[in-house]
């Protein structure tokens, strides 16, 4: 399960921004998708939530609900806290995963905090807000019908200048 | 049901956020929302539907304070709730 979080590193450089704010052309569309979709309200799923740190970062890192039950087509918010215990500020990146991994295409992130580089000054402590929807489509989808727990876990890495994260099995 | 030791093709594909990042809350502008957000969780069994008006106040908080970049609510998924007719909230137990 690991090695699946460590997959999904690569794509942090190519996403890597100054901006940090989109600007991928399927923004638009999501934003279509978002406003047009309506909620599935007889498919409730039961989204969990994991947050883990890799040994690198020194940071606490948790959710802030163990679980959330939503619905299809409807946005949704979640919380996780971050702190940096330490006396030296902390710059953290990270990742994420989905399981069971065939419904996350229908996970839709619209905004959270992973892929970018957060830094946390000494002693500093904030939320760490996820806003996402499961897509409409999943409902319509056989492979999906026996789906009804998702769990969203998120890794924290340290990022330093020029470090590459390490990518054990895929150099 | 895959495994991590799946050899075949597929394999998890993180997608960056639609939005990009939020910007970190340092000073916690927003964590009376927050607090109010996961109490109405913790009070209707963590129920996503139930939350979202404290959901969507939030976000417009963090909007007022330049934490988020604006947008109409209506492409948030809050279109119900800013509508101007009478609202009856069926799934409130």
């Amino acid at each position: 399960m690991v090695g699946l979080s460590y997959a999904a590193v690569p794509l942090y450089r190519l996403y890597c921004q100054a901006t940090g704010l989109g600007g991928t052309t399927s923004a638009g569309q999501g934003e279509e998708r978002i406003e047009s979709m309506r909620p599935v309200r007889e498919r409730v799923v039961k989204v969990t939530f994991n947050a883990d740190v890799h040994t690198s970062i020194q940071w606490n890192f948790r959710p802030q609900q163990t679980e959330i039950y939503v619905v299809p087509g409807e946005t949704a918010l979640a919380f996780y806290k971050a702190k940096n215990p330490t006396d030296k500020p902390i710059i953290g990146i990270s990742t994420y995963n989905v399981v069971p991994f065939e419904a996350g295409q229908y996970f839709n992130k619209i905004q959270c905090f992973c892929f970018e580089e957060q830094r946390l000054n000494p002693q500093e402590e904030v939320d760490m807000p996820v806003f996402f929807y499961i897509d409409p489509e999943f409902a319509e989808d056989p492979k999906m019908a026996k789906v009804d727990l998702i769990t969203l876990s998120y890794t924290f890495f340290e990022a330093k200048e020029g470090q590459k994260l390490p990518l054990p099995g895929y150099q | 049901m895959s495994t991590a030791m799946n050899f075949s093709t597929k394999s998890f594909k993180a997608r960056p956020p639609d939005k990009g990042a939020f910007p970190l809350d340092h000073f916690g502008e927003c964590a009376a929302f927050k607090e109010q957000f996961l109490e109405c969780l913790r009070e209707s069994g963590s129920e996503s539907s139930a939350c979202r008006p404290r959901a969507m106040a939030y976000l417009q908080c963090r909007m007022e304070r330049q934490l988020m970049a604006n947008e109409p609510l209506e492409k948030l998924g809050f279109k119900d709730l800013i509508d101007e007719k009478p609202e009856a909230k069926p799934e409130k137990l």
